[in-house]
């Protein structure tokens, strides 16, 4: 049985190979870790090698839309059984052209993951071994969960129920 | 059914016409396309307490080829759909269709949603549509029945006309 390791001590070991481009929080008691893009490759490879961190399970690969401005952000999930810890890494991305290393290869789990990331928001991972679509059928065109999809449904028929938000401010 | 095409003039006969509905309509091999939730609903009619048996509907049909009755229960996709198609053209004539459940009926809670086909009639003819989310078996029930009443008034030369049909 390994030593779980707290978040100021993953900020600490992470800001001590990589440099202070590392922001760390605690969140919930996971360390929340953004790094820069190109550095997101080395950072899992270290997670996954380190001893101390001995991330041997990822959990899964997210995207997020955070709209124009914000761009998207890739969240990955990893975890160690040895040392029962959490390491979330989070990875900015401009809106227009969002594009990603791809660490199939570190994790196979991330494989099908990355997929439907890829499907979803339309953010490219570069190096995945077999970029096709794994959810949608292969004609689809958009990407159905960034905010300026149009849910054509919607556009004929506007939501009957309240919109999220709006309740709070009718109270 | 092999023996009844369009061109066998016996199936005019009223008598006969009578009996080859009665005959076909309480022993409906049923092909269960469970998808979603609404499938759970689906089984619980098929088991003792509420037993669709009784009604001369047999589960389960091994494969679409044996079936009779096919049984769109839950959520059809977009993906999903020519798969129901397949099945449905393998299914021999005559054929019918329920639509079990909102989804399958106009795509339900899934109504905008970018992956949900709004509707199985869009992909195959709907016999009897059962509303609810999930229906109760006894609504399946009653749409069985419903069937039943329709079989009954049929005309099998007008079934086989009606362009339903894979095998003319
Ligand atoms: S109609 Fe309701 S219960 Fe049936 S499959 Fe759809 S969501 Fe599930």
């Amino acid at each position: 049985m390994g030593r779980p390791l707290s978040a100021d001590e993953v900020a600490e070991r992470l800001r001590a190979r990589f440099g202070e481009g590392v922001e760390v929080e605690d969140q919930h008691g996971h360390a929340v870790a953004t790094v820069p893009v190109d550095r997101y490759r080395e950072v899992v490879r270290f997670l996954r090698d380190d001893p101390a961190f001995a991330c041997d399970f990822c959990d899964f690969t997210g995207g997020v839309d955070l709209g124009p401005e914000r761009g998207f952000e890739v969240v990955s999930h990893f975890y160690s059984t040895e040392h029962v810890h959490n390491v979330r890494l989070k990875v900015r991305l401009p809106h227009e052209e969002p594009v990603i290393d791809s660490i199939a290869d570190l994790f196979p789990t991330c494989n099908w993951h990355e997929r439907e990331t890829a499907e979803m928001f339309g953010i490219r991972f570069e190096g995945h071994p077999l970029p096709v679509k794994l959810l949608l059928p292969e004609p689809f065109e958009g990407f159905p969960l960034r905010k300026d999809f149009p849910l054509m449904s919607r556009e004929a028929k506007p939501w009957p129920g309240a919109v999220e938000g709006e309740e709070e401010e009718e109270e | 059914m092999g023996l009844i095409t369009e061109k066998t003039p016996l199936a005019k006969i009223q008598p006969v016409r009578f009996l080859l509905n009665w005959g076909r309509r309480y022993s409906l091999w049923v092909f269960n396309f469970g998808l979603a939730c609404c499938s759970i609903e689906f089984i619980a009619s098929s088991t003792s307490k509420n037993d669709f048996i009784r009604l001369g509907v047999i589960p389960f049909a091994h494969g679409p080829r044996q079936a009779d009755l096919l049984v769109v229960a839950g959520t059809l996709t977009d993906k999903m759909a020519p798969v129901l198609k397949r099945l449905y053209d393998q299914i021999p004539d005559p054929k019918y269709v329920i639509s079990f459940g909102s989804c399958s009926n106009c795509g339900g809670p899934y109504w905008d949603s970018y992956s949900v086909t709004k509707g199985v009639d869009q992909i195959v003819p709907v016999d009897v549509y059962v509303p609810g989310c999930p229906p109760r078996p006894e609504a399946l029930l009653h749409g069985i029945v419903k069937l039943q009443e329709k079989i009954r008034d049929e005309d099998i030369q007008e079934k086989f006309r009606s362009g339903t049909s894979a095998v003319r």
